[in-house]
């Protein structure tokens, strides 16, 4: 390294550690304002295109019908659910992306599990990783969604014992799958990280390979086990909203979406609120594995973080 | 056999015996226990779904591949201008940034159903746009990574060969972005045949794998639905491999040491 | 010496980062230096002792925060709008999507050169450099001394009257490196350039230079000037001579005097 590239920066390897956390987090916060002024700008363009289309004509449909105003939207969420009840549209939004949020989070949670044990076998056993990461890096480039509406078929008739297998089950196995995938991959490539020099230390002081997992590739693998969260999270998510679609699982955001999809002659700003309460998830699931990023990366150097 | 073949077989045989070993498993669960094709039709009755019509799966995977490559393509222009505007202007980058990010963690695809209202929900124009909505985002984070993410020694070099910022960006951050955006595509190319078909889900012309799985799924005609998800398979296929013979053959020297 | 003009002066120049902050570094502190036309320079000392601030303030890639700095006579943004001085750094930073002699051409490129002249033009150097035949590979199928050739063809393609070297040798072999700076010994014979060249080494300085700035930090400054008095025609003899050891132990006692006992500090820098 040039010796002009350490003096330019002599404050932020002394201070990266000790104000790791605090400095993430101002940066997120003015990130989360930066996103504010872009959400702003959709706003009024979207205001101005509702204006434009009264004058010239769109390629699509411009009518409040289509296309309520931005307070259309915001009024919508304090409208009764259907008439007479006495839920709010928000409050039925709130409580259905929710209920998609259990089943996301339950479905990641196995996901992840199963990745991780995937991955710990793939790294110990060669012909494991050489017979089956084809596969799991092919299944990442193949439409596995599309199998929901079939799993959904099975699960309707299964019993195991005494539980009875219920499209919840289908919906939160679904999201599994998907969140399975780019985990096992990345922790794979993270438990293969440590150089050769390490390996050969740890083998220089006789490490059992159960040590050499926690005490070497766990922790190098971390980097890499990062953004497979995040990646797995996002996909948990979009795993969940489809299914309920596909299945036709009612309580949960996905079906919402479809419902109010419908209704949107009668109460056009509706599918909206059912729109920005699935987008609400995501970040909610999101915001969850950033702080479980913040946890892990609380020890790393900046310059190794994703 | 020459030392090279025998090397690459290596790594042919074990997946292959898995696949094998794998299906024969299944074809001798479904036989043996007898299980009824709606719980798990047997890989020979899906080859036969498969083979029988396969006129039919083409024209399927040929409606929902087009779908995802106008998609594809729309999305992916954006990103590249989109990224190209972020590199130049700081204000467009800390906009669209944090937005690219937390919309990575959001299911995009509920914006079908509102596309579907605003446009006419008997074209192919919703799909397309919700898959070049969901195409553009990785493709910009990439593409703006590739542009960004240039050696600091490199840097330096052109600015001592005066080179004004214009070119700095045509000779070197471009060039620089070429990887860094077949990684995007690598992402990006199997991620839009997956919201092409699911975006079928919400409804809309039914000549789509989406919508042909769902509804033999309905008809109880599951061989069919499984032929159905083959075909989706091979078209995610066909886009991967396609970017990658792309990238080998536009950029030899990824992959391979770089020049320090 | 003969030239009417110094290939560089440095009057009293100062570089401080984070003025005012809380942590302020001065990098080069009243640096006085004149490098004289055709004569080679080296710049030694331990890391952090701004030698390659120097070499940057000169190149125009950083602003001096005080001081005056000429090259050729004019300021440094001149002399690098007019390319005035070529550039090797210690990664050779070739575009590993341009060939070999593409890679060389890029200065011309950018000078607006046009394709035949450029051409023939990255051949001769490549003839220099003794890669003529690689012309037509990609960086990445040579090896790391033959990256490093090619770089230095590339700097000398504008023909500027001086050469900026940073390390250039730094991340290579010993053997290579020996080989390399034979090569620079004659480039430099045969078209007489003036070199400012930074190095951690000792015996590397003194085998290349007219003279050897010795350098020390904390603040950055110029401790001592050594003239290495070993002629003009210098080869692999006389690496063994009596007068080479003599400048070595000079050049290492100039660090060791500066940086106060710390020998391990002044060793460093001997590989």
């Amino acid at each position: 390294m040039s010796d002009a590239a350490v003096i330019e920066r002599p404050a932020v390897s002394a201070g990266t550690r000790s104000n790791g956390v605090a400095r993430r987090l101002r940066n997120g916060g003015i990130s989360v304002l930066w996103a504010l002024a872009g959400i702003g700008l959709v706003v009024l363009m979207w205001e101005l295109v509702k204006w434009l289309g009264q004058y010239i004509p769109m390629p699509f449909n411009t009518s409040d019908m289509t296309m309520p105003h931005v307070w259309t939207m915001v009024a919508a969420m304090g409208e009764p659910e259907v008439r007479g009840s006495d839920t709010t549209v928000l409050e039925a939004v709130i409580s259905a992306a929710f209920r998609s949020m259990t089943l996301a989070v339950g479905g990641f949670i196995i996901g992840v599990s199963v990745g991780l044990l995937l991955a710990v076998i793939m790294q110990r056993f060669l012909f494991a990783e050489r017979g089956l990461l084809p596969f799991v890096i092919a299944s990442q480039t193949v439409p596995l969604i599309a199998l929901a509406p079939l799993i959904v078929g099975i699960g309707n008739r299964i019993e195991i014992g005494p539980v009875q297998w219920t499209t919840t089950y289908s919906v939160m196995f679904i999201a599994a799958y998907l969140a399975f995938f780019p985990l096992s991959v990345g922790a794979l490539r993270g438990l293969q990280a440590p150089s050769a020099t390490s390996l050969e230390l740890m083998r220089s002081y006789a490490a059992t390979p159960g040590q050499m997992l926690r005490k070497l590739r766990f922790p190098s693998s971390i980097p890499y086990l990062v953004p497979a969260l995040k990646v797995s999270a996002a996909a948990s998510v979009v795993g969940t909203v489809v299914a309920e679609i596909s299945t036709g699982v009612r309580g949960g955001i996905g079906r919402m979406l479809i419902e109010y999809a419908r209704q949107i002659t009668s109460q056009p700003a509706k599918v909206y609120v059912a729109v920005f309460g699935a987008i609400a998830l995501g970040l909610l699931v999101a915001a969850l594995v950033t702080a479980l990023d913040v946890y892990l990366t609380r020890n790393l150097p900046k310059e190794s973080k994703a | 056999m020459s030392e090279a073949w025998a090397d690459r077989l290596k790594f042919v045989w074990p997946p292959v015996l898995i696949a094998l070993a794998f299906l024969g498993a299944w074809q001798l669960l479904v036989v043996a226990r007898d299980i009824q094709p709606f719980l798990l039709p047997a890989p020979s009755l899906i080859a036969q779904n498969f083979f029988g019509d396969i006129a039919l799966m083409w024209g399927t995977a040929y409606y929902t591949g087009t779908t995802a490559l106008l998609g594809l393509v729309f999305g992916t222009f954006a990103g590249i201008v989109m990224a190209l505007l972020a590199q130049r202007f700081g204000v467009v980058n800390n906009l669209v940034t944090p937005l690219a990010a937390g919309l990575a963690a959001v299911p995009i695809i509920a914006l079908t159903p509102i596309l579907n209202n605003m446009f006419s929900i008997t074209s192919r124009t919703p799909r397309v746009l919700v898959t070049a909505i969901i195409v553009f985002f990785p493709m910009f984070v990439n593409v703006t990574r590739g542009l960004i993410q240039v050696q600091p020694v490199q840097l330096e070099l052109m600015r001592s060969m005066n080179a004004q910022p214009r070119t700095v960006v045509r000779t070197l951050r471009v060039p620089n972005a070429i990887p860094f955006f077949f990684t995007g595509m690598k992402v990006a190319a199997p991620l839009a045949v997956i919201a092409a078909l699911v975006a079928e889900y919400f409804g809309g012309p039914q000549e789509g794998l989406g919508s042909r799985i769902a509804s033999s799924a309905a008809n109880t005609a599951y061989g069919r639905a499984w032929a159905y998800v083959v075909a989706a398979i091979i078209t995610g296929l066909v886009f991967y491999l396609i970017v990658v013979a792309v990238e080998r053959w536009t950029t030899p020297w990824t992959g391979r040491t770089r020049s320090a | 010496m003969s030239g009417h003009e110094h290939a560089v002066s440095a009057d009293g120049v100062w570089k401080i980062f984070n003025e005012g902050l809380p942590n302020e570094v001065t990098a080069l502190q009243d640096v006085h230096l004149t490098v004289d036309t055709g004569e080679f320079i080296s710049l030694i000392g331990p890391s952090g002792c701004g030698k390659s601030t120097l070499l940057r303030v000169i190149a125009d890639l950083t602003d001096a925060t005080r001081g005056e700095m000429k090259v050729a006579g004019v300021t440094p943004h001149e002399a690098r709008e007019k390319q005035l001085y070529g550039m090797a750094f210690q990664q050779a930073a070739l575009f590993d999507w341009r060939s070999v002699r593409r890679n060389v051409e890029l200065p011309l490129e950018l000078q607006g050169w046009d394709k035949d002249k450029r051409k023939s033009r990255a051949m001769e150097l490549l003839e220099m450099v003794q890669l003529a035949d690689f012309a037509e590979h990609r960086p990445w199928e040579l090896s790391g001394g033959m990256q490093q050739r090619v770089a230095i063809a590339r700097s000398l393609a504008v023909d500027p009257p001086l050469l900026l070297m940073d390390e250039p040798f730094g991340a290579l072999d010993e053997m290579t490196r020996e080989r390399m700076q034979n090569e620079l010994l004659r480039i430099r014979q045969e078209t007489g350039k003036s070199i400012v060249f930074v190095t951690h080494s000792i015996p590397e300085a003194v085998y290349l230079s007219d003279r050897v700035v010795v350098m020390s930090p904390r603040p950055g400054r110029i401790t001592d000037v050594v003239p290495i008095p070993l002629g003009t025609d210098r080869d692999e003899d006389t690496r063994e001579s009596d007068a080479f050891y003599e400048s070595v132990t000079a050049v290492r006692e100039a660090l060791r005097g500066h940086v106060g006992g710390a020998g391990m500090r002044a060793r460093v820098g001997e590989v």
